[in-house]
């Protein structure tokens, strides 16, 4: 029975990072219908980013990360600014090869300027600390995952059902066409989503580089962010949320109790199952569009 | 007009014959150069063991400073797979099908993207010596053309539990293994030692290369109560295995293989947990005052690009060339690969900066004949990455038949 706890509390702890990686790609996805590859490598560069104003400049951590924040959200409107909005006549699958494409510019570019090598991410918490809960164990810097994740997509709730930027950026998904008759300047809202989805994103790896600063670290919770995502139905944020940790507690208990060695397909299998069986995904209202 | 565009190919095309046959005595070998191959992955996880194919670069500029190899210059191509077999394929596939083409390939990380150009290369007939990797498979059976120096993974594994069964009187071992060759080898090892004292592995545990979550295999580790756990994974996944476990409070022997015997560089990315951490190792520590360190520390100084560490990878890609460099040195101006092989089978003893190197006349039913490096260091790492050596070139010996267990 312990044995089954500790793997419920692994799997909540592992299950923030897909969380937000979910979240940022959810974020993009409810405005755009792109599905955004470079996400891991947008994060990744944030992440180094930090990484240098600490260890190169001697940054202290708030301002490092308050910078970090303000890089990222530059990184994303920069992006979608410069590279995916001119793409000519784009189709959606234009768009999300567009986004491979930027993920392994991305990549190369951050290998090319700190090296493939592992690094040793400076962080106010020990990433290895850990407190013990009857017989089972959480790492502080786990546990802060946990709230963060939960307080992000909160955040993010809040600003999309109240915010009246939150509104423009729906209605800009929902009809780009009428929004734009009404006076939403949808092309600024696009910039301004990819933005915020780089900013969460940052968040994410922000959280990741502590274990290990290394150009692959988020390569991993992209994908099983992306599973979470659709998992969830790719357009609601406590969807995904709630995806990303349904995904990591049906792995951490395939992982325990049948196979050690396929956990990693688990997220895959899953996603087929959910096409297969509720397209939409689990959490969507299903939606469709009208011609 | 149509005979006159005939006659005139025709003539183009035999002096073409005529210049080949003159000026290209062998594939990848001009009357200036000698062009060298490698692979290895400067991106990806295994990244860390990239470094090997850029030490063989220092290596070879070293030797054309010195005059190169009877009046030839080593040309170097590597490329970087990001230990993806399907990239290194593809790379060495079109390395060796080039204008110059490829006169013997040197080092090449990894049991996985290595095993993807074994018969590649081999039905080639094209020299490859010193594989990055101590991997059975280029042995199994022995290849005409291949030469690994790299000390088998199986030896590593048997001669680690070998030492924590008899030295340190362990009695439960664990294994956690790469999902792939390189982990299965080690595997294949500690089975086949474990079952010279009638005992088995207290738990193996797979893992996959881009795994980052160690907290279900660590809670595995704990229920098997191992008293040592080897580790037969990437640096990354190491640091984080024990990471993991020091989170969860579990703290047993690790033991580890020769991939993960660069102290200083583990010591940092595990935050020190590092320490006390025992592994298998192929050349001296990197510290020693010995004459062929100190003369490639110079090189390491004059050639590294910025940023690069004097690290175990680093210095193993000059390891890994410095018998190809020998037999061709030995072989004269009259470069052939069949002169190379004579002269490689002719090796006995060579000490470079590795362990002792030694082949024998090719023989498809003895793998000692193709297996130039049998022996091993086991060190411990100390505080601040330091290196403790616990056993001085230990060889446990490995028959075959002991995998039939």
């Amino acid at each position: 029975m312990l044995e089954f706890f500790q793997m419920i509390v692994s799997a909540l702890a592992v299950g923030s990072s897909y969380a937000l990686m979910a979240l940022a790609m959810v974020i993009i996805y409810k405005t755009s219908e792109v599905v955004n590859f470079a996400q891991g490598e947008m994060a990744l560069a944030s992440a180094y980013f930090t990484f240098m104003l600490l260890e190169i400049y001697g940054f202290s951590f708030i301002s490092a990360f308050i910078l970090a924040f303000v890089f990222s959200l530059i990184l994303g409107a920069v992006l979608e600014f410069a590279v995916l909005r001119r793409a000519k006549e784009p189709n959606l699958l234009g768009l999300i090869i567009i986004t491979i494409g930027m993920e392994f510019i991305i990549l190369g570019l951050v290998s090319w300027k700190f090296g493939a090598d592992q690094q040793v991410f400076p962080f106010p918490i020990g990433p290895y600390d850990s407190i013990e809960i009857a017989g089972t164990f959480i790492s502080n810097l786990e546990l802060l995952s946990f709230a963060i994740a939960i307080l992000v997509m909160g955040v993010l709730f809040v600003f999309y059902r109240f915010s009246k930027m939150g509104m423009a950026m729906k209605a800009t998904q929902q009809n780009p066409i009428a929004a734009r008759i009404m006076g939403i300047r949808t092309k600024r809202i696009m910039m301004l989503t990819w933005g915020i989805s780089a900013m969460v994103g940052c968040v994410a790896a922000l959280l990741t580089a502590p274990i290990l600063l290394e150009p692959f670290m988020m390569w991993g919770p992209m994908l099983k962010g992306f599973s979470a995502a659709v998992l969830g139905g790719m357009t609601s944020l406590p969807g995904a949320v709630a995806g990303a940790y349904i995904l990591a507690i049906v792995e951490n208990l395939f992982g325990g109790y049948i196979s050690i060695e396929f956990k990693a397909v688990v997220a895959f299998a899953m996603i087929v199952l959910v096409l297969w069986f509720k397209p939409s995904g689990l959490f969507a209202r299903h939606y469709v569009k009208k011609v | 007009m149509k005979t006159r565009l005939v006659v005139i190919l025709s003539a183009i095309i035999a002096v073409m014959i005529c210049f080949t046959g003159s000026a290209f005595a062998e594939e990848g070998v001009t009357g200036t150069e000698i062009h060298i191959g490698s692979f290895g992955p400067q991106t990806g996880p295994a990244a860390p063991w990239g470094a090997v194919a850029r030490g063989s670069d220092a290596y070879f500029k070293m030797i054309n400073d010195e005059g190169g190899i009877h009046g030839r210059k080593i040309v170097y191509h590597h490329f970087d797979d990001g230990y993806n077999p399907a990239k290194t394929k593809a790379g060495v596939k079109q390395l060796q099908e080039s204008d110059h083409s490829i006169f013997g390939w040197v080092g090449g990380v990894g049991s996985a993207p290595g095993m993807a150009i074994k018969d590649y290369l081999m039905d080639r007939k094209v020299i490859w010596v010193g594989p990055s990797a101590g991997s059975f498979a280029w042995i199994d059976p022995p290849q005409k053309y291949l030469f690994p120096t790299y000390p088998l993974y199986i030896v590593e594994a048997k001669a680690l539990v070998k030492y924590a069964i008899e030295t340190m009187g362990k009695k439960r071992i664990a294994i956690v293994y790469q999902n792939d060759e390189y982990g299965k080898n080690g595997l294949a090892g500690a089975k086949a030692q474990l079952a010279k004292y009638g005992m088995k592995l207290a738990v193996a545990i797979p893992s996959n290369l881009s795994e980052t979550d160690f907290k279900p295999h660590v809670s595995k580790l704990i229920k098997s109560k191992a008293d040592t756990v080897l580790l037969w994974v990437a640096p990354g996944a190491s640091a984080r295995t024990i990471g993991t476990a020091y989170a969860m409070k579990f703290k047993p022997q690790w033991m580890a293989t020769s991939t993960v015997s660069d102290y200083p560089f583990m010591y940092k990315i595990t935050r020190g947990l590092w320490a006390g951490v025992i592994t298998a190792g192929f050349n001296e520590p990197l510290d020693a005052d010995v004459p062929i360190l100190n003369k490639y520390r110079k090189v390491f100084a004059k050639y590294a690009t910025k940023g690069e560490r004097w690290g175990t990878f680093f210095v193993a890609g000059f390891g890994f060339a410095e018998p190809l460099v020998e037999a061709m040195k030995r072989a004269g101006r009259d470069l052939t690969r069949e002169r190379v092989v004579t002269e490689l089978e002719n090796m006995r003893n060579f000490q470079g900066s590795q362990g002792k190197v030694s082949f024998k006349p090719f023989d498809p039913n003895d793998i000692y004949s193709r297996q130039g490096q049998q022996s091993i260091v086991i060190f411990q790492c100390l505080k601040d990455g330091k290196t403790k050596k616990l056993a001085d070139w230990v060889a446990p010996g490995f028959d075959p038949k002991e995998l039939m267990h």
